[in-house]
């Protein structure tokens, strides 16, 4: 918490030109780059934690048929959990632990924002990968476990990897709240802009957020590109990925309830 | 800054009925209050544009994409950003976020569930004589029910958890005793504020499980 009162002061007549143009904004231990690195470095853990956590559970349990009534349980109460005040209740606890007020608490309060949107895609995707396909390797075959590596899951990516995705960018548009419970990163450039009054700090915090969050996305499509199967990307239901046809897929989660939109797409997700 | 364990435990229950009347019934109070506002209106806004959205096919990407802009935003500097503004501390400033975040939730959803109304079950109203006004309010409505309800309740929890953070710009209920206590590093404030805020989420959840149910008995006997 020092490092708020050891913050360089920005006169409030600065724009914000002169704010991104001036080496000093950028450099040094508080400077953008270093915060930018804070923020990358968490994020990044975040989500491939996260991704370990969520998807080998939720693929072997959809590809069983398994725990369909607990799973959408665990999805729904971690859907509810309010990221920021997790987040602040596990700060004293980890004081007291010793484990130091940075920067587990957030941790683990991204890490439990983003599971269940990710288990949630995962685990829908492969429930609704066509049974001929399955019962074809299966015809021919092959052993469970190939079953799910090298026919559901390649045909289940595209979902997977929205999930994934829209996970992704969750956890960046929500990693700033860490800079109001005493941390770094780039959310610290709003809440100085907040607390000195100060708007071209605060419309500059806001700018590279946006900035971060918008090359997250750009990232995921592109590792997304990288990872793909040759033969998936050939799929003609695959190639027209548009929001609104994932939206369709109709989970089998939910308790029997229409999951509808928030199943694979966007409004799985829950912010902050 | 740092007082002892024995001082500073992680809640002081005396501060519990000391506070209440003054402190933390107004901060849930008002959390509650912000929370049913922005989803009120966010429904509100929701089923205009869903109605647009049906009634001509080709908004409907511009909505959605509109919608999901709006959700995208941090909310930390949503917040912020208005704050700047003319709005400044008013309760626009945290309204506006709070109700842009709603929209594409509760639109989706929405427009999912009059997608899921069968051809058949619409025809077979209209071949009943049913005007369109009453075959939408009597037919369609009640099957998209379930798929709405699912929408609130989304957007309620995330609204509840969205309220803690607009704590920053000076008005998000509990929010406000979570970093109240960041500041003091006086513990009992921020926890109970924070474990409120997740308790009030949880309520909010199973509320809105039982009214789903409570609304749409014949769900509950499909599933059996």
């Amino acid at each position: 918490m020092t490092a708020i009162l050891a913050q360089r002061a920005v006169p409030r007549d600065t724009t914000l030109w002169e704010w991104f143009s001036d080496p000093m904004t950028w450099g040094g231990s508080d400077g953008i780059l270093a915060n930018l690195g804070d923020t990358v470095l968490l994020c990044a853990a975040v989500t491939l934690f996260a991704i370990l956590v969520a998807v080998p559970p939720a693929a072997f349990l959809a590809h069983k048929g398994w725990g369909e009534v607990t799973s959408a349980w665990v999805v729904n109460i971690g859907r509810a959990l309010p990221t920021f005040a997790v987040a602040a209740f596990l700060v004293p606890v980890s004081l007291r632990a010793g484990y130091g007020a940075e920067p587990w608490p957030i941790f683990i309060a991204l890490v439990l924002l983003t599971i269940p949107p990710m288990y949630l895609s995962t685990y829908v995707a492969i429930s609704q990968v066509d049974k001929a396909a399955v019962n074809a390797a299966r015809a021919m075959g092959f052993s469970e476990r190939a079953v799910l590596t090298t026919v559901e899951l390649p045909l289940a990516s595209t979902v997977i990897f929205t999930g994934l995705r829209v996970a992704a960018v969750q956890v960046v548009a929500t990693e700033p709240i860490r800079a109001f419970l005493g941390g770094d990163g780039l959310g610290r450039y709003v809440r100085d802009g907040i607390g000195q009054n100060n708007a071209t700090l605060t419309i500059g915090g806001t700018i590279l957020i946006a900035a971060l969050a918008g090359t997250t996305g750009l990232a995921f499509s592109a590792i997304e590109r990288l990872v793909k199967p040759y033969g998936v990307r050939r799929l003609r239901s695959d190639r027209s990925p548009r929001t609104g046809d994932t939206d369709e897929q109709v989970g089998p989660l939910e308790d029997g309830e229409p999951a509808g939109s928030d199943a694979a797409g966007v409004g799985g997700l829950r912010q902050r | 800054m740092i007082l002892l364990a024995s001082r500073n435990p992680i809640l002081r229950w005396s501060w519990i009925p000391e506070q209440w009347d003054s402190r933390i019934q107004p901060a849930l109070l008002e959390h509650i209050q912000l929370t049913l506002l922005a989803v009120g209106i966010g429904f509100l806004l929701s089923a205009v544009l869903a109605t647009v959205a049906l009634r001509y096919r080709w908004t409907v990407g511009p909505i959605t994409l509109f919608a999901a802009f709006l959700y995208t935003i941090p909310s930390v500097a949503f917040f912020g950003v208005l704050r700047t503004t003319a709005l400044g501390l008013s309760i626009f400033t945290v309204l506006i976020p709070l109700t842009g975040f709603t929209i594409l939730i509760l639109v989706t959803n929405i427009l999912d569930g009059f997608r899921s109304v069968p051809a058949p079950v619409r025809e077979a109203a209209d071949a009943m004589g049913l005007s369109p006004a009453r075959r939408v309010l009597t037919v369609e409505v009640p099957v998209a029910i379930p798929y709405m309800i699912n929408g609130l309740r989304i957007a309620t929890v995330t609204t509840v958890g969205l309220v803690t953070v607009a704590a920053i710009v000076g008005q998000g209920g509990l929010g406000a005793l979570i970093l109240d206590g960041l500041r003091r590093t006086f513990w009992t404030p921020l926890t109970i504020g924070s474990v409120l805020a997740i308790v009030l989420a949880l309520t909010f959840d199973l509320l809105f499980v039982l009214l789903r149910n409570w609304l749409t008995p014949w769900s509950r006997a499909q599933r059996s």
